[in-house]
């Protein structure tokens, strides 16, 4: 069966991310545009993970393994030519890959390398017709576009994780079909050498109830006193967004979003961070969010439950002022 | 080993500014903004610089767009950059990542280039896409999200950030293209003598009959891309929005602290 939606799963250490089954819940309707509701494939791609190909099969998907001793650890090279194959023979309409570190590092390149056409980090997809329309995001939030691709080739789709909610097992299992690798294990030109993991030293923010972050707003380091003082006093840590830690303002264990820690407080309190996508994957899930900023239309706000227009740095004194009375 | 270094760098609108849509809704309003060199894109000018005084060798930064991208051009060579390349594509807002990166990937192709480097993302459009895709065009090497580079003779040894902090170590040969991530190094500050002299540099201008087109529009494309409209995001914020004066609103905060038993009393 040609034509459809291929989804590329991604996984690392014998676990799937999140993020491959959000890309399930977008494929099905995609595939039913397209006519056929089960013209959606899954590939897997690796070495020995027949088990993460089962378990994908659980979704109501055909499920494509491509099994190589040269696809053991993710190289950009290898998913890339592994894939050519796939693409080639199952010609399919759309090509889904996770918005991450991993998928836009293959999935532009694969579009590069096959001359296909590309859209990236979308929050959602449409086919109508022969045109694909995709949602995003642009300048910081502030500005939503809609853009159509028109084209005879495979487009390829990278989705932003968290955009949509992810798909459950279906019932009943789909099968999974080994296919054959066709690669060059010379031609693959990046050497893995190893993974490198976050020294701990510092305090654990993935188990505080209570999180004070810090962003840009705060505007000097010597600042970062004031969110200290307020997270203190209402028995908090203080986090911040990836610009602080850049910056050395903050230690990198401190940073929450898509690259730092993804955290799960009672409380976020976000002072004077703006909310671009990398932070926000990382602290939407909390159970009370306040956001503090001067410009309205941040997009902090959107994930908010309570907002403040106003600066952080009068608003926090002025609240531990009202919190000893 | 002396290296020829490429760096591309975008000009972009400030993020952090306000934005309106023009008229027709398929732009915003540029009339109105201010620019400034895109954030990751120092982080590759920064590198390729100090890949450069370390290694030896040459950095050209490579920018498409209008006229007004020459001021962050003078801004690269003040910070260390020896020559300057505008591919003279006047659209203001050049939306389509594919277009661009088939346009940069001609003009590198006319420079020698033992690393090509670019920043992970524009914070204009965050496609993440010109890297990938460059690499895929020209057939190099690549690695993205790249947060530490070491040149070892003819290989590039590369730390890539994922997710949650992790890094993925990877050597590579060169020739190859990295992405660079946000807080890779600390982007220098230019001298203001060397402010001066690239002020008197030359820029090199890229027509289309020096990239193999006829016309800008001749870029051969796989797809016919269209921007079908641009809006304010529909709200989807259920914020309780607290307005008044800073005393009031500190009142409320308390408030809240309170209600939800976040604070005693």
């Amino acid at each position: 069966m040609a034509g459809g939606v291929l989804i590329v799963a991604e996984h690392l250490e014998r676990r799937i991310a999140p993020s491959t089954l959000e890309l399930i819940a977008t494929a099905r309707p995609l595939a039913q545009a397209l006519g056929d509701e089960r013209n959606a494939r899954i590939a897997v791609l690796g070495h020995g993970v027949r088990d993460i190909a089962t378990h994908l099969a659980g979704y109501a998907l055909d499920v494509l393994l491509l099994d190589h001793p040269a696809l053991a650890e993710y190289t950009g090279d290898g998913y890339v030519q592994a894939l050519r194959g796939t693409v080639e023979s199952t010609k399919p309409r759309v090509i889904l890959v996770a918005h991450t570190s991993q998928g836009y590092d293959f999935a532009p390149a694969l579009a590069g390398t096959m001359d296909l056409p590309l859209v990236t980090n979308c929050l959602a997809v449409d086919l109508e017709g022969d045109r694909l329309v995709a949602t995003r995001r642009l300048l910081n939030e502030k500005v939503q576009a809609q853009v159509e691709i028109r084209s005879d080739r495979p487009i390829v789709v990278t989705m932003r994780p968290g955009a949509v909610k992810a798909m459950g097992p279906a019932r009943g299992m789909m099968t999974v079909t080994e296919v054959p690798v066709t690669l060059d294990p010379s031609s693959i030109r990046e050497t893995f050498v190893r993974l490198e993991r976050p020294q701990v030293q510092d305090i654990d923010l993935s188990t505080a109830d209570i999180i004070v972050s810090a962003g840009r707003g705060i505007q000097k380091k010597e600042n970062l006193a004031l969110v200290e003082e307020f997270a203190k006093a209402i028995g908090g840590v203080v986090g911040a967004s990836r610009p602080l830690t850049d910056m050395d303002w903050l230690p990198k264990t401190r940073q929450v979003g898509q690259s730092g820690k993804t955290v799960r407080p009672k409380l976020y309190v976000a002072c004077g961070i703006s909310g671009a996508m990398q932070h926000v994957a990382g602290m939407k899930d909390a159970g009370l969010i306040v956001a503090i900023n001067t410009d309205p239309t941040a997009p902090i706000f959107e994930v908010a439950h309570v907002g403040f227009i106003a600066d952080a740095l009068k608003l926090l004194p002025a609240t531990l002022k009202e919190l000893k009375a | 080993m002396p290296l020829n270094l490429v760096v591309c760098l975008k000009q972009i609108p400030n993020p952090d500014l306000q934005f309106q849509i023009a008229p027709d809704g398929k732009d915003i309003r540029r009339d109105v903004l201010n620019y400034k060199l895109n954030g990751a894109d120092e982080y590759a000018l920064e590198e390729a610089v100090r890949l450069k005084e370390k290694n030896g060798g040459r950095v050209v930064a490579v920018t498409l767009g209008p006229k007004r991208t020459e001021q962050m051009l003078r801004e690269a060579l003040a910070k260390g950059a020896d020559e300057a390349v505008r591919i003279a594509w006047d659209d203001p807002a050049a939306f389509d990542a594919g277009k661009n990166a088939r346009l940069l990937a001609a003009a590198v192709r006319t420079l020698p280039h033992d690393l090509v480097l670019t920043g992970v993302q524009s914070d204009d459009y965050v496609n993440s896409a010109t890297g990938g895709l460059l690499a895929g065009i020209l057939g190099l090497a690549h690695a993205s999200v790249v947060t530490r580079v070491a040149v070892q003779g003819s290989r590039v040894e590369v730390a890539c950030e994922l997710e949650g902090g992790l890094q993925r170590v990877y050597t590579l040969p060169l020739p190859a293209l990295l992405s660079i991530q946000f807080g890779a190094n600390t982007p220098r500050y230019a001298p203001l003598p060397a402010i001066m002299k690239a002020a008197r540099q030359p820029i090199k201008e890229l027509g289309p009959a020096a990239l193999g087109l006829s016309n800008w529009e001749a870029v051969p494309l796989p797809y016919a891309f269209g921007i079908r409209g641009l809006s304010p995001p529909t709200a989807k914020g259920h914020a309780e929005m607290i307005a008044g004066s800073v005393e009031e609103q500190a009142k409320r905060f308390a408030q809240v602290l309170r209600e939800k038993g976040f604070v005693r009393r």
